[in-house]
């Protein structure tokens, strides 16, 4: 059987540059500014609330929330509401014309609460009036008749955590029949053969917490109505074709009376997926309804309770392992707080499942994932999708089972890591390039681990150093979760610049650069030729969501193959025009075009483009790709979840105040495996803020609900992240570069890995600092706030 | 309604405002200054932060309607019509902006810190730079264009002309 034509241009470009070192390339793996700097660092209104400044005689739209996690409604009065003044009109569940859900992944979300709310954030009303602050305050009288419910919050009231059977109690999904929405396993190999024969076991109990995405741009939506009764919206959304679907079935129109444009986001982290469909189906039904544009803007509150959060997590694992340290089995069940609605949760329970045993080779496993409504802001999409929340156990397992086993870490570590040839623990055999043993190599030497341990195993005093390594791996793309495919357009003009357009959005991660690179690279001319058309449904062409680490990759698949096949013809009639012996002796280094043994007869990147106009070379090429297909068993989660995984290590050294229970990063090194440095900015960005993201995650951020499910801490007062002052004063980057075929020039993504494995790494130098037995079990939740430390410092009895 | 006389970088307005008109609302959506952005709406973020005569100011907190005769400066002020400032050209070379929506206040904090301190130490520019939250982590590669900035001014280049930076780094007219 022969091969998608995409497929082969993707190998036959990676087999040619494969030994090709990557600072031998002319724009791929460099360090550039990216194509928006100028725009950002002048001001320029590009967000989705500075544009509303270009827009005339808006109405503005406030959703009115629930006042109770858990209450049927009987019914909405809003007669004082319309009184007010300046407002227009109020929209409940009735006004919607199409269907009122806007679920991501099932459809189990009202966007208007109509028989229930399940959380405080369930919109129950939008108010519009002539001005944002008429419309709140308006809000304020809308009347709802609530017959409050029993309020969940804690996912154990609702599931049995030795049976993982449902218990009974008043249903949060009473149309589902059942809060449990999701179950995922692993049944490999004899996992009670396995503990039996067991020369050591570790077991322990974890939590990790909820994770706020607290992208410093609050959400904002603009929507115009068009006079053909469709609308245009300008919405922060990641994945505005997955928003235009949303819209479209809310408002009951065609897809194509939808159009939606993602203006740049102020960050999104994956927390930009649900609520961009959600604030757009909201304006777009008002501007639909009254012919006006239609905007609403959120504040920090609105922003943090009205967008879902990582999950948390329970879990409990037990390893077993031989006195040589080799792992024999691992058996862990996982619940996931999933909130009120599913959003992504069973994708991202799914993504858990898949990554439950680490990336070591583990032949005997029993793992069970449950992800279980409860009555809080909903679980969803957030930077590496259920893999933290997995990977904090296990490598935590592991710092306990080197403990037992009296190994150093690093060695335990790396006689169960997989390796090239291995097959994962469903199966899956890996057969290119595995980073995972080097980059764990290269963290230790980088981080000066061995000398480091030695050291901090004798200081004496109430200031303690410690330094933990963790490790892992990511499934790129969506994998099994969906039809995995992309596309981009390249269209050159006839002056030889170049329009560039994919649906892909940034949100501030640059993978867009990366593509450029690509782009660049292929066709031999430099970046700023190249001017990237913002994503939108009308322009740009689908190239599935901006999720899942799969822009560089999936992304870069498609530009390349529509490079490569503008490069080809472009080289045909250079070759002819040049008198080259082949169309692949032409060498172009835009301004000069010439033949490969003749550089001084040359003629330039703009003639060729004109030359090709008048000879009818066609000056545009649409690149798509689809992913190989992945394959998963429900019943045994054996398969091949992911086409490829990216590898890394971290290394944390900290400092522990033994009295404060103040922990502090000093240095922190990150060793990724992404096949092929394709934008070196962006991956040094990622492997940084990464870091810093993932820091504030293991020691400060957790939201916190009071007993009626009112978040506590819903602005960035109460809610804190790393500020400048946090920073560890010294990073140590560096890249794995194990190509993959079926990727651009071997590039694997970082977007997501580079949180994975922060919180473990920094929980095990904190044990590492303590040294003590009891400590190490101890440290078995975060985020490890000072109190938090300090407890177990207590406890453990760790004097200084 | 209260009036107001305010100077923004460098241009008179003569404004009757609301006495609770936050500043950030005059310059954001009366005056149409973009890079002055809401993302907290409590002195927390930072993302609002502009120069009032010459200070850092969240103008998410300031009311409008006290600063009567006050010179404000935001990041569309910092250089003259067709220029860009050297703290706007160090920070596209430190690479390190990724969302942007928090680095209009880094820009304004630095030109304040280095209004103040020519030569700023490691510390002391953490300390300043607190003040903005990056949720993207941007923070060493901020702390980096704090010092390329203060070297550029060192020597002198206070201004570079904009159409060669954006050529240099982003779009170019392509010659014949």
């Amino acid at each position: 059987m022969s091969k998608p034509d995409y497929v082969e241009i993707v190998e036959e470009v990676f087999y040619k540059y494969k030994d090709k070192k990557t600072e031998e390339f002319k724009y791929l793996g460099k360090n550039v500014v990216r194509w928006d700097a100028i725009a950002k660092i002048t001001g320029q209104p590009i967000f989705t609330a500075d544009l509303l400044k270009l827009v005339k005689n808006p109405v503005f739209v406030y959703s009115v929330r629930t006042k109770y996690a858990h209450a049927k409604v009987k019914g909405v009065d809003y007669s004082d509401a319309l009184k007010y003044p300046g407002v227009l009109a109020v929209f409940t569940a009735k006004d919607v014309p199409g269907i009122n859900d806007v679920g991501y992944v099932i459809p189990d979300q009202p966007l208007l609460a109509d028989r229930k709310v399940r959380y405080i954030g369930d919109t129950v009303a939008l108010v519009v009036a002539e001005s944002l602050e008429n419309a709140r305050e308006a809000g304020e009288l809308v009347q709802v008749d609530y017959e409050p419910l029993k309020v969940y919050l804690d996912p154990l009231e609702i599931i049995d955590p030795e049976t993982l059977e449902e218990k009974p109690h008043e249903l949060i999904h009473d149309e589902r029949g059942t809060d449990i929405l999701t179950r995922y396993k692993i049944r490999v190999g004899d996992v009670e053969k396995a503990f039996k024969e067991a020369a050591v076991v570790v077991e322990n109990k974890y939590e990790t917490p909820f994770q706020e995405h607290a992208y410093i741009e609050p959400e904002a939506a603009i929507a115009i109505p068009e006079p053909d009764g469709g609308v245009t919206i300008y919405a922060k959304t990641q994945c505005p074709f997955d928003t235009r679907k949303a819209v479209a079935n809310v408002l009951g129109l065609p897809f194509n009376m939808v159009r939606v444009i993602a203006p740049a986001l102020g960050g999104g982290f994956g927390g930009a997926e649900d609520v961009g469909n959600e604030i757009a189906a909201k304006v777009a039904l008002v501007a639909t309804r009254l012919k006006r544009p239609a905007a609403l803007i959120h504040t920090r509150e609105e922003s943090i309770i009205g967008h879902t959060k990582r999950h948390r997590t329970i879990s409990w694992y037990r390893h077993a392992a031989a006195r040589d340290g080799t792992l024999l089995a691992v058996e862990a069940k996982v619940i996931l707080d999933k909130g009120a609605y599913a959003s992504l949760g069973p994708f991202v329970a799914w993504r858990a499942v898949v990554h439950s045993t680490g990336p070591y080779k583990v032949r005997n496993a029993k793992v069970d994932v449950v992800a279980v409504y409860t009555n809080k802001i909903p679980g969803g999409a957030f930077r590496g999708f259920g893999n933290p929340q997995v990977t904090f156990p296990v490598e935590r397992q592991m710092d306990l089972l080197a403990e037992e086993l009296g190994m150093d870490p690093v060695e335990l570590r790396l006689k169960n890591v997989l390796r090239n040839g291995d097959r994962t623990v469903h199966g899956q055999l890996l057969d290119h390039g595995v980073g995972a043993e080097e980059v764990i190599k290269k963290a230790v030497e980088l981080s000066g681990w061995y000398e480091k341990r030695r050291l901090y195993a004798s200081l004496t005093g109430p200031v303690r150093r410690g330094i933990g390594i963790a490790i892992f791996y990511h499934g790129n793309s969506i994998g099994a979760e969906g039809a995995d495919y992309s596309s981009a357009s390249v269209i050159i003009q006839r002056d030889g610049s170049i329009i560039f357009r994919t649906g892909l959005t940034d949100m501030g991660q640059g993978a867009i650069q990366g593509l450029i690179n690509i782009l660049a690279e292929v066709l031999g001319v430099p970046p700023n030729y190249i001017k990237v058309e913002a994503a939108d449904t009308a322009a740009t062409p689908d190239a599935g969501p901006t999720v899942a680490s799969r822009s560089t990759a999936m992304g870069g698949n498609a530009t390349l193959v529509a490079a490569y096949k503008l490069r080809q013809r472009l080289n045909k009639l250079a070759a002819e025009l040049l008198g080259c012996g082949s169309p692949d002796d032409v060498v172009i280094e835009a301004p000069k075009v010439y033949c490969k043994d003749d550089p001084s007869h040359a003629i330039t990147w703009r003639e060729l483009v004109e030359q090709a106009f008048w000879k009818g070379v066609p000056l545009q090429e649409f690149g798509f790709y689809r992913a190989p297909p992945a394959e998963w068993d429900e019943e045994t989660g054996t398969g091949a979840p992911y086409f490829t995984y990216t590898y890394g290590a971290i290394v944390s050294d900290v400092e522990v105040d033994l009295e404060t229970g103040v922990v502090r990063v000093k240095e922190a090194t990150t060793v990724y495996d992404i096949g092929r440095v394709i934008n070196r900015t962006g991956a040094e960005l990622h492997a940084i803020g990464g870091y810093i993201q993932g820091m504030g995650y293991a020691l400060m951020e957790d939201l916190y609900y009071d007993s009626e499910g009112r978040l506590m801490n819903n602005n960035l007062s109460t809610y804190h992240i790393p500020t400048a002052r946090d920073v560890p004063e010294k990073f140590n980057v560096y890249f794995v570069e194990a190509g993959y075929y079926h990727a651009p020039f071997g590039a694997k993504g970082l977007g997501e890995p580079s949180i994975v494995a922060i919180a473990p790494s920094i929980a095990n130098a904190v044990v590492n600092a303590l040294r003590s037995k009891q400590a190490n079990k101890l440290v078995n939740k975060h985020p490890l706030t000072p109190d938090y430390v300090y407890g177990l410092i207590k406890k453990a009895g760790v004097k200084p | 309604m209260v009036k107001v006389t305010l100077t923004v970088n460098n241009v008179k307005y003569e404004l009757d405002v609301p006495p609770l008109e936050r500043l950030i609302d005059t310059l954001r959506y009366r005056l149409g200054f973009t890079s002055v952005k809401e993302g907290c709406g409590r002195g927390e973020c930072g993302s609002c932060i502009v120069l009032v005569n010459g200070n850092p100011v969240h103008s998410c907190l300031a009311l409008t309607s006290r600063l009567d005769g006050a010179e404000i400066t935001t990041l569309e002020g910092l250089a003259p019509a067709g220029k860009m400032h050297a703290i706007q050209v160090a920070y596209i070379e430190a690479r390190g902006v990724q969302c942007g929506f928090c680095t209009p206040s880094f820009i304004m904090v630095t030109k304040a810190l280095l209004d103040r301190v020519s030569d700023p130490d490691d510390k002391t520019i953490r300390e300043w730079h607190s003040s903005v939250l990056c949720r993207c982590g941007s923070y060493p590669y901020y702390f980096e264009a704090v010092k390329r900035a203060a070297k550029y001014l060192k020597e002198g280049k206070v201004y570079f002309d904009e159409r060669e930076v954006r050529e240099k780094y982003h779009l170019k007219v392509l010659a014949r």
